[in-house]
């Protein structure tokens, strides 16, 4: 798992995320495995950025029937990249 | 903003509008607002979806139409008025160029009033029209008056005469069969009203009550039934009762049955006098009329089609509003005249183009002769509409400002006084 682009999975847009933006943070999916200083590596390889810190959640996947069968959906690793200051910003939608 | 007008044709022309860039935003921001709160991104809700992901989405495509809407109006309204023009119809709109961060470019197409080349409007004379009245007019009127008050009566001996009511059976033949609708009981006819079918009517006459009689006459060709019509005919008619008017004597008794007058010469007199002063007011509109259509011909105009297209569909509608009041309307009428809508087009369409003429030129005239409607004179009209009306003059300049009347109140002022003017420097002024 060295390829930094098969770490960050998408980025995560809703009206959260993009409020979050202002303060200069950005989410995105990750690899359930990987861990923060990962995430950090690869943000910063592909968008060319300075990384001051990255927060991470795991969001366990939902438990879905379909008649009989259950099974579960998915487990998801989010991670919240905050910026440096001097930093510049990601464009995740050019306008 | 930059607007410029070039002429085309006669009447029509290119307006070409350029707007800046700002506007152009601010359009596209106000087609957003609106956009927004319709529209579903996932992870947003409704209304709250941020500018840059909206156009991510759909694409600033998307909102030009909704700021196209917003834009043209405004920018053409103002093109118009900084170029001066007066469009008289609906422009067709080119879109040149509109896109995010540039100005928009458009061009319209637009017919525009026409220019006049007014003719002599000036000591114009109208040919003489007699509206005098005689004393024939006023005997017309009295005996109208008199066959008002006049009573029928049954005449038990005597024979049929002009003008009197007869109550008759009658049952039409032709060939010796009976037709439909030749046959009818008791029924009141006037004799030598023309009602029925012509030579019917004169061979009552001199028929007496209770009396039978065959009447033999002739459709006329373009009788409505067609398999009646240009046919000879028997029809056995008997007569019940013959009705006459008796007419009251004309005498100063009459004249106070009538009237407020003692005597039939007062009567006569007041008469004369409210005939004269009906056929003044004719005479006057005559003139009016007469000299409009004068100055109208003198004048040279090229009439866009539109302008008379125009008139003829408002024409259209105010015959149908007439119609209306007789419970008809404009496909029924169709029906009973055989005529279809186009064909009544046709018919209007003269007179529209009369019309329209009749109205730029006086237009024109205004404005050579700086004819111009002042405040008092309005407050006066509103005056009077309000004293028609029965309320007070502020409520109805209330009334007519609520509904954008008080325009057209000034512009048939302006008609009115510009037609004034035509009056008193043509040679009937006199």
């Amino acid at each position: 798992m060295k390829d930094p682009r098969d770490i960050i999975r998408r980025p995560v847009i809703t009206e959260k995320s993009t409020e979050l933006m202002e303060d200069r943070k950005y989410v995105f999916e990750v690899d359930v495995r990987a861990n923060k200083v990962e995430v950090k590596k690869a943000i910063e390889e592909i968008f060319g950025v300075k990384v001051e810190k990255v927060n991470t959640m795991r969001v366990p996947g939902k438990q879905k029937r379909y008649g009989r069968y259950t099974g579960r959906t998915p487990e998801r690793k989010k991670a919240i990249v905050k910026l440096a200051e001097d930093s510049k910003p990601i464009e995740l939608f050019e306008v | 903003m930059k607007a410029s007008w070039e002429k085309t044709e006669k009447n029509r022309g290119v307006l070409t509008v350029e707007t800046d860039e700002q506007t152009v935003a601010k359009a596209l921001d106000q087609a957003f607002k609106k956009v927004v709160k319709k529209v579903n991104v996932p992870g947003f809700r409704k209304g709250k979806v941020p500018r840059a992901i909206f156009e991510r989405y759909y694409g600033v495509e998307s909102l030009y139409q909704d700021a196209l809407d917003i834009l043209l109006p405004e920018a053409y309204e103002a093109a118009v008025k900084e170029t001066g023009i007066e469009p008289v119809d609906r422009p067709e709109i080119d879109i040149e160029q509109l896109e995010k961060g540039k100005s928009l470019i458009f061009k319209a197409t637009v017919t525009v009033k026409p220019e006049v080349t007014l003719g002599e409007y000036k000591g114009l004379e109208v040919p003489e029209k007699d509206f005098s009245v005689s004393a024939e007019d006023v005997d017309a009127e009295l005996k109208k008056m008199q066959k008002q008050q006049g009573q029928l009566e049954s005449v038990e001996d005597g024979a049929v005469q002009q003008g009197d009511r007869v109550i008759i059976d009658f049952e039409g033949f032709t060939d010796g069969k009976p037709f439909e609708g030749g046959k009818a009981e008791k029924y009141t006819l006037e004799v030598g009203s023309g009602t029925f079918i012509p030579g019917f009517e004169d061979q009552l006459i001199g028929m007496t009550p209770g009396q039978e009689k065959d009447v033999e006459v002739t459709f006329p060709e373009e009788y409505h039934a067609e398999e009646l019509a240009g046919k000879p005919a028997v029809f056995k008619v008997k007569l019940h009762e013959i009705k006459r008017l008796n007419l009251p004597e004309l005498d100063d008794e009459f004249a106070q049955d009538v009237s407020e007058f003692d005597t039939l010469d007062e009567l006569k007199a007041d008469i004369e006098k409210k005939l004269q002063e009906k056929a003044n007011k004719e005479k006057e509109s005559y003139v009016r009329n007469q000299l409009v259509e004068m100055a109208a011909d003198n004048a040279e105009v090229d009439i866009p089609e539109v302008m008379v297209d125009h008139e003829v569909e408002h024409m259209l509608r105010q015959f149908e509003q007439q119609l209306a009041y007789q419970g008809l309307n404009l496909d029924l009428y169709a029906q009973f005249t055989g005529q279809d809508v186009d064909a009544l087009k046709d018919q209007f369409k003269a007179d529209a183009e009369k019309k329209v003429r009749a109205n730029l030129v006086l237009e024109a005239i205004a404005k050579a002769e700086n004819v111009e409607v002042t405040e008092e004179e309005i407050e006066q009209e509103i005056k009077q509409m309000a004293e028609q009306m029965n309320r007070e003059p502020g409520e109805v300049r209330r009334l007519l400002e609520a509904q954008g009347a008080l325009e057209s109140v000034k512009e048939q002022l302006l008609v009115k006084k510009t037609i004034d003017l035509l009056v008193l420097s043509s040679k009937n002024a006199a």
